[in-house]
């Protein structure tokens, strides 16, 4: 999950890394009026706190040279939206008088088998414009050299002083990436003052969703986020439903995240569009589960049509099918709904859906070609 | 043959007395798997079925000898037990968990090539050798034994291709689930590699998504002069980028990690690639027929 700058840099901060000094104001007025009380010099930046990229570029960053300056951009910022996402908070810093932008990352690769460390002597808002950063390949946190690292450094980075202190910094990056659980964190622009001085500009630090049970931040960012959440997503959410809105009308419900695309693919084919990626595995696949995914969906009006595709192999079928009847039972929405089961005891399927007169369709390719079909009808 | 996993393995399950730990006893011993140890702390001295309860998987493999760990506990657990059957010595080890942080996956995948143990998972499907043996939930009545290598980042989508398979009449030697996070045991590069080198494997099957780096890997195994052939399929097609769709790999992060650059690679790369699930099948064949064109020309010399 992706941090906000500012809570990205309170992280970086308890670490060791020089970050400015920053006052974060949120929507209610006394925040704001808090903020000018405490903020003493000017210029200032004002940062509007969203999680997509390329915030510079859209305006989304803003010097202001007075007390004055600040309450009539805040206002105007949080009225803003930044890839159709407003901010609900401002992050207000020093301006920096910046000599040098260079980029240092920590983030989880595959091919390491762990983490790796990526460096660019020119950082900034264009970074993926440039030659791409050099590379050092870590694996296990513990396995980090500074050695290692500075030797890769020698050939785009010939400042030693700066690279010593790039070094350093990456060594404790790692160590607080595998203390905190995070999968990255990049620092870009890492700058370098007129003084010589590193500070971390800008921080994107994206945590591990799954080591909430060991992290109290990451849990309570959890919650916040099903809060944050409208009630029937909020349903499926404590269900732990992996939900993705799409912009089309076929309401697929699904198992497995590699089903789920193949069946949303499949619908693109046959000349459909899925409405949402809504993978229903990892919750209870019971009533108890598939009763929120049918009401989010049956309350979506861009929904014409329900699709379910669920290949099972722990998950058995004839539950998901009694799990069916008892959802169909109690539903009162008139969208048609659409049967692919297939897996661990498909057999009992028919008998199960016989008596709420529905049918199972044996091919995903049926199933979808008839979806498709009703969504065409309805729209 | 097969990789990793036949008849001689001898199965101990990890967090035996739970649900899933027992309705797994029942359905692999169903299929042949050799199960013959269940491990639960604080319950040795007891019985699942006729299955042997101990309190660790060194006691397990002392009593049964078994060699062989499959893990049925918690996320948050995982990382104790996985390690504890890796340092006991296990020659294969299963996560099927999904939900474990990428941490605690790094520290696995240490431990398990310090220790020379081969790891599947975590979240993943398993791993089956058809008419030998399996080690997950797949659907038996999915597979059928035969030449064909499977190696896939997804659970339903390996049963679903398999069945397709199946009744296409092309059997499977072995039908591993690498799993869908980003830190992985047995990667596909890995798993290539094992079939490369067993003689009953013809050719492979890979199943993969968008996100990640696991195709740069079957690509350059395609492109070697003696790769075996391989089809692929890649889910995604209409993955919106910068969205996780479900697993923790499956993300677009750049135009590399999506699905119209993988297929390109792949198909410039000499794989067999499906344009989507309903071509399986015949992508498959196309890549059996090229093995059977290449062995008639070797003839020929």
């Amino acid at each position: 999950m992706m941090m906000l700058e500012y809570e990205g840099k309170r992280l970086l901060g308890s670490v060791g890394v020089p970050v400015p000094d920053g006052v974060v104001i949120e929507r209610a007025p006394q925040s704001l009026q808090d903020a000018r009380a405490r903020i003493s010099s000017y210029p200032a930046a004002v940062k509007v706190q969203v999680r997509s990229g390329g915030r510079g570029k859209q305006g989304g960053v803003r010097q202001v040279k007075s007390a004055e300056d600040l309450s009539a951009t805040v206002k105007r910022l949080f009225d803003t939206e930044f890839s159709a996402e407003k901010p609900d908070a401002l992050l207000v810093e020093p301006w920096l008088a910046i000599e040098r932008e260079t980029y240092l990352a920590v983030a989880v690769d595959g091919r390491a088998d762990g983490y790796i460390v990526m460096y660019s002597p020119r950082g900034g808002v264009d970074i993926e414009e440039g030659a791409p950063p050099v590379r050092y390949p870590v694996g296990a946190p513990w396995n980090f050299r500074v050695h290692g690292f500075r030797q890769v450094l020698e050939s785009v980075e010939q400042d030693y002083q700066w690279r010593e202190k790039v070094v350093a910094l990456a060594q404790r990056l790692v160590r607080a990436a595998a203390m905190h659980d995070c999968t990255t964190i990049e620092i870009n622009p890492l700058a370098r003052l007129a003084d010589g001085a590193l500070i971390a500009a800008d921080a994107k630090v994206v945590r591990d969703e799954w080591a909430h049970f060991r992290n109290h931040e990451i849990r309570a960012r959890r919650e916040a986020e099903k809060q944050r959440a409208d009630e029937f997503l909020r349903a499926c959410l404590e269900m732990q439903h992996m939900y993705v809105r799409l912009d089309g009308n076929i309401g697929l419900i699904s198992g497995g995240a590699g089903m789920t695309m193949a069946a949303m693919d499949m619908i693109a084919e046959y000349g459909g569009r899925p409405a949402c990626f809504l993978d229903c595995s990892p919750g209870p696949t019971s009533t108890r589960g598939y009763r929120p995914a049918f009401a989010m969906l049956d309350a979506d009006p861009q929904v014409k049509v329900i699709l379910v595709s669920i290949f099972g192999g722990g998950t058995q079928m004839q539950r998901v099918a009694n799990s069916m009847k008892e959802v169909m039972a109690e539903r009162k929405n008139e969208k048609p709904v659409v049967f692919r089961l297939d897996g661990t005891n498909v057999d009992q399927v028919p008998g199960i859906f016989a008596q709420f007169g529905a049918h199972n369709h044996a091919r995903l390719e049926d199933a979808v070609a008839e979806a498709v079909r009703l969504a065409g009808a309805r729209a | 043959m097969s990789i990793l996993l036949d008849r001689t393995n001898r199965v101990l399950v990890q967090g035996v007395t739970g649900q899933m730990g027992t309705f797994f006893v029942e359905d692999a011993r169903k299929y042949g798997t050799a199960v013959v140890a269940g491990v639960s702390p604080g319950r040795d001295g007891t019985m699942v079925g006729d299955v042997p309860v101990f309190g660790s998987v060194r006691a397990a493999r002392e009593a049964t000898g078994a060699d062989t760990a499959i893990v049925f506990v918690p996320p948050a657990a995982v990382l104790g037990g996985a390690l504890e059957a890796i340092e006991a010595g296990c020659r294969l080890v299963v996560v099927t968990a999904d939900e474990l942080p990428v941490l605690d996956a790094i520290e696995l995948k240490a431990a398990a090539r310090a220790n020379g143990t081969a790891w599947v998972g975590p979240n993943s499907p398993g791993i089956i050798s058809p008419g030998k043996a399996k080690l997950g939930f797949m659907p038996s009545f999915c597979y059928l034994e035969g030449s064909v290598g499977v190696i896939s980042r997804s659970g339903s989508l390996s049963y679903e291709c398999c069945k397709r398979l199946t009744l296409a009449g092309m059997g499977q030697s072995t039908v591993i689930g690498i799993g869908g996070d980003a830190v992985k045991g047995t990667t596909a590069a890995e798993a290539l590699e094992l079939f490369h080198n067993d003689p009953e494997t013809a050719a492979v099957l890979y199943l993969g998504e968008i996100g990640g780096t696991e195709e740069l890997f079957v690509a350059e195994y395609a492109a070697r002069p003696d790769a075996k052939p391989v089809a692929a399929l890649i889910v995604g097609e209409t993955a919106p980028s910068g969205k996780k769709m479900g697993h923790a790999a499956a993300l677009i992060d750049s135009k590399a990690d999506g699905h119209e650059a993988k297929v390109a690679l792949l198909r410039e790369a000499g794989v067999h690639v499906a344009s989507g699930l309903s071509a399986v099948v015949n992508a498959m064949q196309e890549a059996l027929s090229r093995r059977a064109r290449a062995a008639h020309g070797a003839a020929a010399y």
